[in-house]
């Protein structure tokens, strides 16, 4: 049996702490679509890198941008 | 007195030029209740990322002022009773 190659964790820095954000808009689509998915879902921390309060701020933001039809719920691609 | 910003989409049918009378009109609530409007920012038509009301395009517009609940309360009201406004949302940044 071949052992699973070990894989060596790359440690992401959080953007907005890197950058020194503390409030994340909801009008600025453009930022906001790097943490959604093709399919208009919110992406995972795992895989942003963001940490907890960010992440927890981009969703809010997310959200609220969804309310007033600036990003999708669901988008109908496939 | 809060800072509140608002956000209100109108309907595209909504002339071009006759959005800013509009939205004047409704914020003279706000000055009449001793609030102070600080900025309007009209984005014009742009594309929704879903259907309201069978519409797919809205006029956004963004407007920053301070005042005190119950006023924006009573303007979040009246632009909600209005046919011309599709949605609205009421948020106060500081809180976030």
């Amino acid at each position: 049996m071949a052992k699973p190659p070990v894989r060596k964790p790359k440690k992401k820095v959080c953007v907005f702490c890197k950058d020194k954000i503390t409030y994340v808009d909801y009008k600025d689509t453009n930022l906001l679509r790097k943490f959604i998915s093709d399919r208009g879902k919110i992406r995972a921390r795992r895989v942003t890198g963001n940490c907890t309060q960010h992440q927890r701020d981009v969703a809010t933001a997310v959200k609220n941008s969804r309310e007033v039809a600036l990003l999708p719920y669901t988008s109908t691609a496939r | 007195m809060r800072h509140y910003e608002v956000m209100v989409i109108l309907d595209p049918d909504v002339e071009e030029r006759a959005v800013s009378p509009l939205i004047e009109n409704f914020l003279n609530v706000v000055r009449t209740g001793g609030g102070n409007v600080e900025k309007v920012d009209t984005w014009g038509r742009r594309r929704l990322s879903y259907e309201i009301n069978k519409k797919s395009e809205g006029i956004y517009s963004v407007i920053d002022l301070k005042a005190e609940p119950a006023v924006v309360k009573e303007l979040d009201r009246q632009l909600n009773l209005s046919e011309q406004v599709l949605r609205t949302k009421v948020l106060r940044p500081d809180t976030h």
